[in-house]
């Protein structure tokens, strides 16, 4: 498998605080690999090692073939990575800001000011380009975070938290920019506790919590790994029998049932989809008629409750 | 079109946000006008050695800003670290001791602007205006910039544990190479106690192979060879220092 990013037993603390355990993940060349975990869970640590801004403690991690401890210039070069808390130019104008950041990768003369009107415009910050960065709300200077790399165009987009403090219209737009930056050929990684942005960016989800990677998959196999977590409603044209609700019962991929009323029933099941194709049969079987069916799947809370046993909200980010 | 170089880019985008603020550029030189023309005149017609201790004033004075603007452009670096400006430096394709050398020609440059106006009113009063003066000492003063800017770069891995002991660290150094020193008074004229002191800090180098430059009586001063090797010695180990700091012990501090 070709990985753009690879974690080798990086470990990262400070003093006796252990904010990053031992980890070995993979990110695999084109992918949307979202990490997520509550505040506090090591992903902001994670990105900030990969991007080089911190040292490791213990071990090391590639991107794109290159060594972050032996050679970070070479991966900052390849690595392009939009802070969670977009700080420090309180004086510059966004315009400049951006035109700085082109400058560093090459951009000059017309080509750095036609690809900094476009990510102005992109960004919904032309009305803005020329206020003080101090002068912008959360969700602008966020929005000029972000796109920062829209210009560079990195091999490795990182993006920690890139839709906090953004409403709702602004979300979706940054997101489908996500998905445009993957779409032209980068790698992208987002940490995220919101689990909404995780849906729809995710083409995997590595879950981590507590400074440890707790499991990384694609989100059906996720949803899948959770024993009973799809619920499953029925309803019947006339009363279910207990000989028909205990065939249910043992049936594979049923965690348990419960009977709601004469002709409903709740079941707790894994993969729905193979299990409602046995349902229907057995509920032939006891000449049962089903009037309908609803299927309401695990979200992904649930499966971080699942693997971790907490909370998705809690703590302050490392 | 020939590229820039990712350092002086950095460099020029400082720079803007320098000298964005007029106030601050203009703070320095009203500044250097009411001390050297009310408090220096009123404190030079109490003295009676040296003669004209206006001038004397005035050089310290030079130097009393440098201190000053070099602090700052160290304390910047530093408060630019817990404000999230670091973290996004370290994340660009410039190397570490590239952004060392970045910082400090960013503090040169913010000292020459700050000092040449005030320079060239001491230098046209007192009558030792010239070319080869002048550029003489714009270069001591640079290199007194350099030293100082990499002592409080050096100094900013104090300030990734704690901004607050850093900043106290910062003041009480300052004020102590400040009064201990021969910014005010030649060495020749203070106690014994105090001489002992301010021999052994480098400001008084510092101060008197400026003074040396601008022709004071050598009796006034210490042998401008001896501050010259200090000067130098300063400079190579606070650059040395600084590019240790920044290599080995910075990084974007840890996220509040």
């Amino acid at each position: 498998m070709d990985l753009a990013v690879e974690t080798l037993g990086l470990t990262k603390s400070y003093g006796r605080f252990t904010a990053l355990y031992d980890l070995s993940i993979g990110v695999r060349s084109g992918e949307i690999l979202v990490i997520l975990g509550p505040n506090g869970s090591g992903k902001t640590t994670l990105l900030h090692l990969v991007s080089t801004v911190l040292k490791p403690s213990g071990g090391t991690a590639k991107v794109m073939g290159y060594d972050i401890v032996k050679e970070p210039l070479k991966v900052r070069e390849v690595v392009g990575i939009s802070f969670q808390e977009p700080r420090g130019f309180w004086r510059h104008k966004p315009r400049a800001i951006l035109s700085f950041h082109a400058s560093i990768y090459g951009y000059e003369g017309e080509r750095r000011k036609k690809v900094v009107e476009e990510a102005l415009h992109d960004f919904d910050l032309w009305e803005s380009r020329d206020k003080r960065f101090m002068e912008l709300s959360g969700g602008q200077a966020k929005r000029l975070e972000v796109a920062k790399q829209f210009i560079q165009k990195p091999k490795v987009a990182i993006f920690d938290e890139p839709t906090s403090m953004v409403d709702l219209a602004g979300k979706r737009m940054i997101w489908d920019r996500i998905r445009e930056l993957r779409e032209g050929g980068s790698t992208v990684v987002v940490a995220t506790n919101e689990v909404r942005e995780a849906e729809y960016l995710a083409d995997r989800i590595t879950i981590m919590n507590g400074g440890k990677d707790v499991v990384t998959d694609n989100l059906r196999t996720l949803k899948d790994s959770v024993r009973g977590a799809d619920i499953v409603d029925i309803e019947f044209s006339s009363p279910v029998g207990g000989a028909a609700v205990e065939s249910l019962r043992r049936m594979e991929g049923t965690a348990r049932v419960l009977q709601e009323a004469d002709n409903r029933l709740r079941a707790y099941v894994s993969r729905s989809e193979d299990w409602l194709p046995l349902m229907m049969a057995e509920a032939a079987a006891h000449s049962l008629k089903v009037t309908s069916v609803r299927v309401t799947e695990p979200s992904l809370d649930d499966i971080f409750l699942h693997f971790t046993g907490g909370s998705l909200a809690s703590g302050a980010d490392t | 079109m020939v590229p820039i170089p990712r350092t002086m880019s950095l460099l020029t985008f400082d720079l803007r946000e320098a000298f964005d603020s007029v106030p601050w550029v203009v703070y320095y030189w009203a500044y250097f006008v009411f001390e050297y023309f009310i408090y220096g005149k009123l404190i030079s017609s109490l003295v009676v050695e040296p003669t004209n201790y206006i001038f004397y004033y005035g050089t310290g004075l030079l130097v009393l800003i440098l201190f000053n603007t070099a602090s700052w452009a160290g304390r910047s670096f530093v408060e630019g670290a817990h404000e999230g400006r670091l973290k996004y430096l370290l994340s660009l394709p410039i190397g570490r001791n590239q952004l060392f050398f970045e910082q400090l020609m960013l503090g040169a440059t913010v000292n020459t602007v700050r000092l040449i106006p005030p320079l060239a009113v001491i230098m046209w009063l007192s009558g030792t205006m010239s070319p080869l003066t002048f550029l003489s000492t714009i270069v001591v003063l640079t290199l007194l910039g350099i030293a100082v800017i990499g002592l409080m770069v050096s100094l900013s891995f104090v300030a990734f544990r704690s901004f607050d002991i850093y900043s106290a660290v910062v003041a009480g150094l300052s004020a102590l190479l400040i009064r201990f020193s021969t910014i005010y008074y030649p060495l020749r004229f203070i106690p014994q106690a105090y001489s002992t002191v301010a021999q052994g800090n480098p400001l008084t180098y510092g101060t008197d192979l400026l003074r040396a430059v601008l022709g004071f009586p050598p009796s006034l001063l210490l042998d401008p060879y001896l501050a010259t090797a200090v000067v130098m010695a300063l400079v190579v180990g606070t650059l040395f220092a600084g590019m240790f700091t920044i290599s080995h012990a910075v990084e974007g501090v840890k996220s509040s």
